[in-house]
């Protein structure tokens, strides 16, 4: 069996970080919900006031960082299906029944 | 809710006294009651109700003027009480009765009445034992007040008015009659005529409560000041620590949230560089240099 070490080292180094980021990110809003989820006069005034502070955000202050964020997030779906469709060709082209790595 | 008296305090600008709706007088049989009251407490209920308990001679002759005071209180219009609590600069809980009023009222001494009205001078009147009707005109109720006031006591009060001028020109407050007075008080420039009164000086608070009674008001008055200015100021203090606090915490907000989308441009621009880099490998290996 054919072994490409780059595309090996691709999708482990993927797995791993999405997961990871995954479990950190669901974590930290798991336990920011349960904080503010509790009651008392102090924690109804800090919901408020972080509601006060999101409301105050300005779009224009990070307006040009987001865009380029969603460019790139276009620009990235974009080329996972410029993979599939490379995988599609390598199909058709390799269909011999030859044993080697893809992206598919 | 009732009226709202603005307070003519120097340091309380803007705080308001309100007082309750007023309530019903309930029909009294208090001749039983008050008959059964112990001498000293009967006489301290006159006295607080504006009575010289030392006129009447017997126990019963006390309780019949009691009742009939509070007749005569019961029968008085509380808008006109009110009025003249204003003017006496007395203080009054938000829902005091007319029997409290009244006994606020007992304790106003002044004689100078300027600025009061036309029915709280009635109800004044009445209250100090003077035939008044409302048609009478301000000037000969006045006459009367002054009539009914006695002797002795209208000499006590010149003397100490005399006092309370020797101790205004001492301690420098002492206002001359050729000074302008149509100038607006501080704060009231827009409708001085409608302003609350001007306060009374040393000497008139001397004139009505004595030397060491006017001396002790002018100094409660001059602490309250004192402590409102204080805690006024406390309270801006406070009030810019917060501010700048909020001011902080939204830097601080600002600053977190564009770190976070600076890191998420960072993988966003990794994960395309890397992807780019991996088509260009996977055509290189597939098409340019195929395995064999």
């Amino acid at each position: 069996m054919h072994l490409d070490f780059f595309n090996f080292f691709r999708w482990v180094l993927g797995t791993v970080v999405t997961i990871y980021a995954t479990v950190v990110t669901w974590q930290s809003l798991y336990g920011w919900w349960v904080y503010f989820a509790g009651e008392g006069r102090y924690l109804s005034l800090m919901r408020r006031y972080v509601m006060v502070q999101g409301l105050r955000l300005r779009i224009k202050t990070f307006g040009g960082d987001v865009l380029v964020c969603i460019l790139l997030l276009a620009v990235w779906v974009l080329l996972l299906r410029a993979h599939q469709l490379f995988a599609e060709i390598d199909s058709i082209y390799h269909g011999d029944g030859r044993q080697h790595s893809t992206i598919r | 809710m009732g009226d709202s008296i603005p307070q003519s305090d120097e340091g309380g600008a803007g705080r308001q006294i309100v007082l309750a709706e007023p309530q019903t007088v309930s029909g009294q049989a208090p001749n039983r009651q008050l008959s059964e009251l112990p001498k000293d407490e009967l006489a301290n209920l006159a006295e607080g109700l504006g009575l010289d308990w030392t006129r009447y001679k017997t126990q019963q002759l006390l309780v019949s003027a009691v009742h009939e005071r509070r007749q005569l209180i019961a029968g008085l219009d509380r808008q006109a009480m009110l009025d003249v609590v204003r003017w006496g600069r007395r203080p009054v809980t938000i829902n005091a009765g007319k029997e409290q009023i009244a006994q606020e009222i007992a304790r106003i001494r002044v004689m100078k009445f300027a600025g009061l009205s036309h029915r709280g001078l009635v109800a004044l009147a009445r209250l100090r034992g003077v035939e008044a009707a409302e048609d009478d005109p301000v000037p000969l109720l006045i006459r009367r007040l002054r009539k009914q006031e006695g002797f002795f006591s209208r000499l006590n009060r010149k003397r100490r008015a005399m006092l309370g001028g020797m101790v205004a020109t001492i301690v420098g407050e002492n206002s001359s009659a050729t000074d302008y007075k149509y100038l607006p008080e501080p704060g009231n420039d827009a409708n001085p005529a409608a302003g609350p009164a001007k306060p009374p000086s040393i000497r008139d608070e001397i004139e009505e409560s004595g030397l060491f009674g006017g001396i002790s008001n002018r100094l409660k008055k001059s602490a309250d000041v004192y402590l409102n200015q204080k805690l006024d100021e406390i309270e801006a203090r406070i009030d810019r620590k917060l501010d700048e606090i909020d001011r902080r915490l939204g830097e601080w907000r600002d600053k977190e949230i564009a770190n976070r989308i600076k890191i998420l441009k960072i993988t966003l621009w990794a994960s395309v560089i890397v992807g780019v880099v991996s088509l260009i490998y996977a055509y290189v290996t597939e098409y340019l240099m195929p395995p064999r």
